[in-house]
């Protein structure tokens, strides 16, 4: 039964198009899964390796540009930003890694943050080549939805994939390794600077990606969206946080609850409350929906404050701990 | 000539009050071992506070220190007590669960000033926040000298503070070797929830002696955060004289880059200076002066 | 156990979505219209002049029985100020609420990314503030927009110093690092040479400095003639409370816009205000009718000022209503058609959107030159709409 799950996910995910065929219900999903690809990028570095990273961005951007001036300086499709945006993203990550691994825990993310945010500079102030804040503009390839929700889709199964595929293999030891106590690995003959560097490059590697993906799907990209600490960065951290670190499926299930909120709160309960406004024509409903709508990142906040204090290791990381506290008489079966 | 002296005297003053912003921030580095990824938001909060207390008391923004101050000790114990020192016992996979709270508080603050404030630009005027005296041709703003006097009044307040006094020594001891101090029979709860007040309060009057010349909206403290922990790199951890240091030289960096080599840069510069010191002198000018 | 809980878990909240949605979707008997807005945010101020004008316009035009019978439907989505959530708002517009056509936008960089989406679903869209040069020159049919583009902004400036301040010759140029800033001084700085001044300095900045003295020093070192900048209001402000402090004296300072032509500016800068120069698109003085009437009516209902961008908000309701009245049908075409064939006298100007240059469905109207003059906003040029008479050269700091 257990073996089937996944595959009866995938199957529900590829049908949803079909059944769902609402632009805007696609729209979510594909961020979702342009999420997912990004969280399980922060995951193999932070989760599995334990090098917290907080400049996710610089990888996404770079891929996300990579496809962007492809397009621009080249006039060549910016579909090959797929191709080529993974191995952008870690040219920025291999010199990063070699430099910084030399530093520890908090200093390594304090270098990460610094190369976010000067990723971010060179981006605006680099205007010959990046047209600066002007941004870059293509025109979407597709006007449906639905190819891209299964380009999307296949990036993020292949990212989750990836990511147990790895987690399986001698790597994925070595990685666990160096987050449970890197001075033993490193006694244990583990070169655990080349280790860190082989993580890193994969988180980059599928960031880069995805944020290729931003940038065919979306169609616009400037140095403030794909560079930014606030949106891409943090929000990589809080997609794994929530989900689950050091989980396989974490930051899937942290994409999806990350977008569900945001746009949960964004439209006010998705327009419940303006419905109600609209039917009853009280003030007070009107004025509940805009205080929502204008909570929308506060909630989302309070939520990831939340989390962290009683379900440290996410949702997936502590599903047991979070049902016993939901449902307390499931709890003997959850036990079983 | 003259660019350069004025660019030295803005630099000097800007460095002045960073330095300020960066010595709670060294103070929880140093003694928490934890990055506080909120405390541009606590400057914030200090702002606002000290814009409401003039805006419709009338107070003005020097003396709302001494409301400013005691509030943000609060909130910043508050924070330490409920919320960072809880996960200290819970297991997580992360050691890093600390930082990443700090995250989230700082969205919190930031997102429950915007609901309470909206976006708009707030500013207090007051009649010396325009004041310029002049020495030849450089001029000085009154508001920025008086903002360093206060920022290097505090430093040393806080030097003597470190040094003299049982919880400063408490702290300083912390800062060195948790367990030791442990055994020593040093509280570390009581020393993280008042040294997270500290570093909450002397940030927040850093926010109240900007407020004069500078604005205010919800999102303004996500530059000063990250200004804060080049600082306190720059200085070394829990070090008060480096904070300062670490502070002017920033401030000096910026103001030589935008005369130099471009406005633009010089939060570019900033950062590369930080991983440079990252780098190469890890552990900051706390190596090189010893305090 | 565990795995199935994951996607129980999963699948709940997927349908939590779907049930949700539905109940979204509340139909009536009226036209529907989608507007952007940054209603949320950094660029919430101005997002919400716009808003309140919008809503202004749309009652009165409701109230007067609206379009051939029917009443328009404002659906106002948030875009944060951001171009992605932007473009995803635009979609759901379009998608969702089926709205016929859009409108607003508001900043560059988020009208640029919105209106790729409408071109691409052939959904009319009125720009009625950004203002890069480009989001009219990409041949994209189904974009208009009302407003002048940025390279226009100083066009009143222009000939102002042709005629009255034929001895400056320098000039520097600061603007903030944004799609705005950027595009607007490399405009400027094609406009200098067209007018023989020589740019002897042109330099961007990151929004938000708190000390810009490193910046002015630089231009006072050069002792330039006309400082011009770009910039929204809080840097404006800062601009020249430092410029005052640095007795910094060029013969003017001239704003390009945005911020410094709002009442905060003022507020914020105080003295260091006065005989500011800015180019505006609009003041509640300009000779069009109803312009001073919407100025006083909108500080009457909301109890604050507006300013350019309230007006252009409020001109384009009049020009979709009028444009929704024409339309054959509430096809995407017939009412491309129509807002093509627009010819209205609004509060902000007269709207007929033209061909010139690489430009398309633009509008053309004439831009105006205010300054600040004991803490009130005049205009001073051109000489015909002239509130007040100009002040140049500008007074040195010493001797105000």
């Amino acid at each position: 039964m257990k073996k089937f799950i996944p595959l009866i996910i995938l199957i529900v995910l590829c049908l949803f198009p079909v059944v769902i065929q609402n632009a805007y219900y696609q729209h979510l999903m594909i961020l979702v899964f342009i999420w997912v690809a990004i969280g399980s990028g922060w995951n193999v570095i932070a989760g599995f390796t334990g090098q917290v990273s907080f400049g996710d961005a610089a990888f996404f951007g770079t891929g996300a540009y990579t496809a962007g001036l492809l397009a621009h300086h080249f006039h060549i499709s910016a579909w090959w930003g797929m191709a080529f945006g993974g191995f952008a993203a870690m040219a920025v990550a291999f010199p990063f890694g070699w430099i910084c691994f030399r530093l520890r825990g908090p200093y390594f993310a304090l270098a990460s943050l610094a190369l976010n945010e000067v990723c971010r500079h060179i981006a605006t102030i680099a205007e010959p080549l990046t047209q600066g804040m002007v941004g870059i503009l293509i025109m979407p390839t597709f006007l449906s939805k639905i190819p891209y929700y299964y380009i999307a889709l296949a990036l993020a199964v292949l990212s989750v994939v990836f990511v147990q595929f790895v987690m399986k293999s001698k790597w994925g030891y070595y990685f666990l390794s160096i987050r449970e106590d890197q001075d033993a690995a490193e006694s244990m003959g583990i070169d655990t600077h080349k280790y860190k560097m082989v993580s890193l490059n994969i988180a980059a590697f599928l960031t880069g990606m995805a944020g290729a993906l931003f940038m065919n799907y979306m169609g616009f990209i400037d140095p403030e969206v794909v560079f930014s600490l606030h949106d891409i960065s943090i929000m990589a951290i809080l997609v794994g946080i929530i989900g689950g670190v050091g989980t396989i499926y974490g930051p899937a299930v942290g994409a999806l609850v990350m977008v569900a909120v945001h746009e949960f709160f964004r439209t006010g309960f998705f327009g419940l409350f303006k419905g109600l406004a609209a039917m009853t024509g009280s003030d007070a409903m009107i004025s509940v929906a805009k205080t929502i709508s204008h909570a929308h990142v506060l909630g989302f906040g309070i939520l990831v404050v939340l989390v962290i204090l009683y379900l440290p290791n996410g949702i997936v990381g502590d599903w047991d701990k979070l049902v016993g506290k939901i449902i307390p008489f499931k709890k003997k079966e959850a036990a079983s | 000539m003259d660019i350069f002296l004025q660019t030295l005297v803005a630099g000097i003053l800007k460095g002045g009050l960073y330095g300020l912003i960066g010595i709670g921030m060294s103070l929880i580095m140093g003694v928490m071992g934890i990055i506080n990824l909120a405390h541009g938001q606590l400057m914030m909060v200090a702002m606002y506070i000290t814009f409401v207390l003039s805006h419709y008391v009338g107070i003005d923004p020097y003396l709302s220190l001494f409301i400013t101050m005691p509030s943000l000790f609060l909130l910043g114990a508050l924070i330490q007590k409920y919320t960072l020192n809880p996960l200290m016992e819970v297991d997580s996979i992360l050691p890093e669960n600390q930082v990443l709270m700090t995250v989230g508080i700082g969205m919190v603050l930031v997102e429950t000033s915007r609901f309470i404030f909206t976006s708009d630009y707030k500013s207090v005027q007051t009649s010396y926040s325009d004041a310029t005296f002049y020495l030849g041709e450089i001029s000085f703003s009154v508001a920025l000298v008086i903002a360093f006097f206060i920022a290097i009044g505090f430093t040393l307040f806080m030097f003597w503070f470190l040094l003299k006094t049982d919880i400063g020594r408490s702290i300083r001891a912390t800062a060195q070797d948790k367990d030791a101090a442990l055994l020593m029979g040093v509280d570390s709860k009581k020393i993280t929830i008042i040294t997270f007040g500290l570093g909450a309060a002397l940030v927040g009057a850093a926010g109240t002696i900007l407020m004069p010349i500078y604005y205010l909206f919800p999102d303004i403290g996500g530059p000063f955060t990250r200004k804060a922990f080049v600082i306190t790199i720059l200085g070394g951890l829990g070090s008060t004289v480096g904070a300062i240091f670490g502070g002017l030289t920033l401030g000096l960096a910026e103001a030589f880059g935008a005369s130099y080599i471009g406005m633009a840069y010089d939060d570019m510069i900033g950062l590369i200076i930080f991983i440079l010191v990252l780098l190469f002198l890890p552990g900051g000018f706390k190596r090189l002066t010893k305090i | 156990m565990k795995k199935s809980r994951i996607l129980i878990g999963f699948l709940v909240a997927l349908g939590l979505i779907f049930n949700f949605g539905i109940s979204q979707s509340f139909a009536g008997d009226t036209i529907k219209v989608g507007i952007v807005l940054p209603l949320t945010g950094k660029l919430a101020k101005f997002g919400e002049i716009e808003n309140k004008s919008f809503l202004m316009a749309l009652e009165e035009i409701n109230g007067s029985g609206g379009v051939n019978g029917k009443k328009i439907e404002l659906i106002i989505e948030d875009t944060t100020g951001k171009p992605d959530v932007g473009r995803s708002a635009v979609e759901k517009l379009i998608t969702q609420d089926k709205v016929v056509m859009l409108g607003g936008g508001y900043s560059s960089s988020v009208t640029w990314a919105t209106i790729a989406v409408a071109q691409q679903n052939k959904i009319p869209f009125l720009v009625n503030t950004g203002s890069a040069d480009k989001l009219t020159e990409q041949g994209w049919e189904y974009i208009f927009r009302l407003n002048p583009p940025v390279s226009e902004y100083p066009g009143a400036f222009a000939s102002f110093l042709q005629a009255k301040a034929q001895d400056v010759k320098t000039v520097a140029i600061l603007h903030e690092n944004s799609l705005f800033g950027q595009s607007g001084s490399k405009k400027f700085v094609k406009r200098c040479e067209a007018l023989g001044l020589e740019v002897v300095m042109k330099e961007g900045y990151e929004a938000g400095a708190i000390d810009f003295s490193p910046l002015l020093m630089k231009v006072k070192s050069k002792k330039t003639d006309l400082v011009y900048m770009i910039s929204y209001i809080m840097d404006a402000s800062l601009l020249m409370r430092q410029a005052k402090q640095l007795n910094l004296n060029p013969k003017l300072f001239v704003g390009g816009a945005a911020g410094f032509t709002l009442p905060e500016f003022e507020k914020n800068a105080g003295k260091a205000s006065n005989f500011v120069y800015s180019a505006t698109l609009w003041t509640p003085s300009v000779p069009y009718p109803g312009a001073k009437a919407y100025y006083d009516n909108y500080v009457a209902k909301y109890n604050g000022p507006t300013e350019y961008h309230g007006a252009e908000a409020y001109s384009a309701m009049y020009v979709i209503a009028d444009t929704l009245k024409r339309a054959k049908s509430m096809g995407r075409d017939d009412i491309r058609n129509s807002l093509a064939k627009t010819n209205l006298i609004t509060s902000f100007g007269p709207v007929k959107f033209i061909s010139y240059g690489k430009k398309i469905n633009q509008n053309k109207l004439p831009t105006f030159l205010v300054q600040w003059i004991d803490g009130k906003l005049e205009t001073v040029w051109p000489e015909k709409v002239a509130t007040k008479a100009f002040v140049y050269p500008t007074p040195k700091w010493s001797k105000r």
